[in-house]
This record gives C-alpha cells, sequence and structure tokens, in this order.
C-alpha cells in the first residue's frame, strides 16, 4: 500500500479510517501499513483528537420563538402583496371578462401594428435589384420608350386633324 | 465519540424523496408540508449556521432568510438535487456574504461563556467540578478559534463534513466543485486544526 500520507491519493483512506468509516478489509490493510508508518500514526491520533475536540463544540440550541418570527415574516410579505392587489381586486373580480378582452385587444393591437414594421426590411433587397440595372438593360429600355412616344405622337396628330 | 453511520442507499433515495415530496407540496400551496421541512430541518440549519459565524442572533437571523428563501422559491422549485444540498447552498452562500460583509465582526457573542446557557454535557461525574468546566470552557474556545481561523470554504467544508456527516459528493454539489476538491479542503483543513489543537491529543 502507498502511504496516505505521501501520495495524498490516499489521504482520503486515513480521514475515513479516523472517522470509523472505512470498511473492515481497507481498515486492515491499513492498520497493516500503520505498524510500519509513524507518520500515519501520528496522523491517525491527531484526526481522533482533533474529531473529539470537535465534538465537545455544541451549538445552542435554537431559540424558542424562530418559527413564530419566521412566520411573522412570511405573513409580512404575504400581507404586502396582498395590499398591493387590494384597490385592483374589486375591479379584477366586477369586470374580469370586460378587462381580460381589453387586454387581449391591446395584445393583438400591438401584433398588428408590429407587423408592417417589420415588412419593409424583406422588401428592401427587391428594391435594391430593380435599381441595379445593367448598362445593356438600359439601352432597349431607352429604344422602346422612344418609340412609345413616336407612336403617342402620331396617334395623337391623327386625332387632332379627321380629315386624314 | 458518536460512531458517523454510513446512510445506505435506500434511505438516501428515501430521504431524497421525502423532502423534495414535501417542498412539493408546499409548491402547491399546502403550508403544513412547509411546516415539517422547516421542523426537520431547522436545528441542522442554525448550529451549521452558528458555526459558521459564530454568533447565535447573527446565525438565526440568516437561518431565518435561508428559510425564507425557500418560501418564496416554492413556485419555481424543481426537484433536480437533494433538498438538503439545495438548503445547505443557501445557507453556506449566505454565511459566506454574512462573513465578507462582517456583519458579526467584533460582535462575536460568548452566549456559551456562561456554563447556565450552554446544553448539558455529557460528563461521566453528574455535576462537573468547577475546574472541569474550566478546562471545558478553555479547550471549547481553542476549538471555536481553530476553526474560525479556517479559510471560510475549508470551514463550510469541516462543518458539513463533521457536523451534517455529509458525504464529499455531497459537499461539493453545495460548494459547487468537485469531489477531489473537497477533499483537498478537508485534508488542508484538518491539517491545520491538528497544527493548532496537538496538545490536545
Amino acid at each position: 500500500m502507498k502511504c496516505p500520507i505521501e501520495t495524498r491519493e490516499n489521504a482520503e483512506l486515513l480521514l475515513a479510517y479516523c472517522t470509523r468509516e472505512l470498511d473492515a478489509e481497507s481498515t486492515a490493510i491499513l492498520e497493516r501499513h500503520m505498524e510500519i508508518c509513524p507518520a500515519c500514526r501520528e496522523f491517525s491520533s491527531g484526526q481522533r483528537a482533533i474529531w473529539e475536540a470537535l465534538d465537545a463544540w455544541e451549538a445552542a440550541p435554537v431559540t424558542l420563538d424562530f418559527d413564530r418570527r419566521l412566520y411573522r415574516r412570511i405573513d409580512r410579505e404575504v400581507s404586502w402583496w396582498q395590499l398591493l392587489m387590494r384597490p385592483l381586486r374589486p375591479a379584477l373580480v366586477r369586470q374580469g371578462l370586460s378587462i381580460a378582452a381589453a387586454a387581449c385587444l391591446v395584445v393583438m393591437a400591438g401584433v398588428l401594428l408590429q407587423h408592417p414594421a417589420s415588412a419593409p426590411p424583406a422588401a428592401q433587397p427587391r428594391s435594391a435589384q430593380v435599381e441595379a440595372f445593367e448598362p445593356d438593360q438600359v439601352e432597349p429600355a431607352l429604344d422602346a420608350m422612344h418609340m412609345l412616344g413616336e407612336f403617342s405622337y402620331r396617334v395623337r396628330g391623327d386625332a387632332a386633324d379627321p380629315k386624314m | 465519540m458518536p460512531e458517523r453511520v454510513k446512510t445506505d442507499m435506500g434511505g438516501a433515495t428515501a430521504a431524497l424523496d421525502y423532502d423534495a415530496e414535501l417542498m412539493l407540496r408546499v409548491k402547491e400551496g399546502d403550508g403544513a408540508s412547509f411546516g415539517l421541512l422547516l421542523e426537520k430541518h431547522r436545528t441542522p440549519v442554525v448550529h451549521f449556521l452558528y458555526r459558521m459565524v459564530q454568533n447565535h442572533a447573527v446565525a438565526e437571523e440568516l437561518a431565518q432568510e435561508v428559510f425564507l428563501r425557500v418560501y418564496r422559491s416554492r413556485s419555481s422549485y424543481e426537484p433536480t438535487a437533494k433538498f438538503t444540498t439545495w438548503l445547505f447552498r443557501i445557507a453556506t452562500h449566505l454565511a459566506l456574504n454574512s462573513l465578507r460583509d462582517g456583519k458579526n465582526e467584533r460582535s462575536q457573542e460568548r452566549l456559551d461563556k456562561d456554563p447556565a446557557e450552554m446544553p448539558a454535557r455529557q460528563i461521566s461525574d453528574s455535576r462537573p467540578s468547577v475546574e472541569q468546566r474550566m478546562v471545558y470552557q478553555v479547550r471549547l474556545e481553542e476549538v471555536r478559534q481553530a476553526v474560525a481561523a479556517l479559510p471560510e470554504k475549508q470551514r463550510a467544508a469541516v462543518l458539513m463534513h463533521k457536523y451534517e456527516e455529509m458525504e464529499y459528493s455531497q459537499i461539493a454539489r453545495v460548494l459547487r466543485c468537485s469531489e477531489s476538491a473537497v477533499k483537498s479542503l478537508l485534508f488542508r483543513a484538518y491539517e491545520t486544526l491538528r497544527a493548532h489543537l496537538a496538545h490536545m491529543a
């Protein structure tokens, strides 16, 4: 067995041994080791002394009104909440349905108002695409506009001169 | 010296289920279940806090806050860990904050100075002599000072290990560290205590 003091890996074994938590097999192994290891023997006796010294430290009993004080604090918290809600309670009781309906309307209006606001960002790429004409697309478009202009001029001319 | 008894797995599971079940009933609005939890855990929590801050009035005040927080958290409670792990996590957190704030600094109570206020000690004689009482008081003061001198986390680990008989794994969950870190904390803490209290051996 590796010495618990030297390796520290087995240090918990020594602690468990001193608090009598160690199983019989490990206890036997450790006791065999301790017969030849003064450091572990010293650790063990020191640890047992600490354990007994800590046993002597008894805490004072809890005061008798501990629960009463706690429940009073809890009641105070609850009554604060009730105090805050008291002015609203009659309205909530009498007009519960109408308030709920109004609340639903407000929520729906909020949703509807928010919806158009979120639409424009989706349309942005399309308008950007329209504006980005290539030069070879502009030339036929100008030709077409010129032809349309000429056609409209002739049609108006014909309409103005009935003799023709 | 009282022998530590290892909790069997079945018992541990049953205890976990019982406390968590009580807390779930509190969540559903059952005040009586909160009373049962308070009855069961009041003394260990107050004693743990007392040994942490070494001031009885502050310890009780902190314990009130612990149970108040438990009550406040009832609606959001989920039994993801052992109830006592959660409870002592709150207690440790409050104790460490109190120590850091120095709330109990220079107001160390000496409630145990008057032997009449101390719980009865199990000594072989039915009535301890004056000398025995004095020896006891001196030893107690040394123990208290040695524990108070430990770094906060080591102190919490020792108190949970020694007095609450918690397993390393549970202490690790309370202190939010690894099990090996807890073993290391305890080893160093007991090493320090042995150095301070070696003459008691």
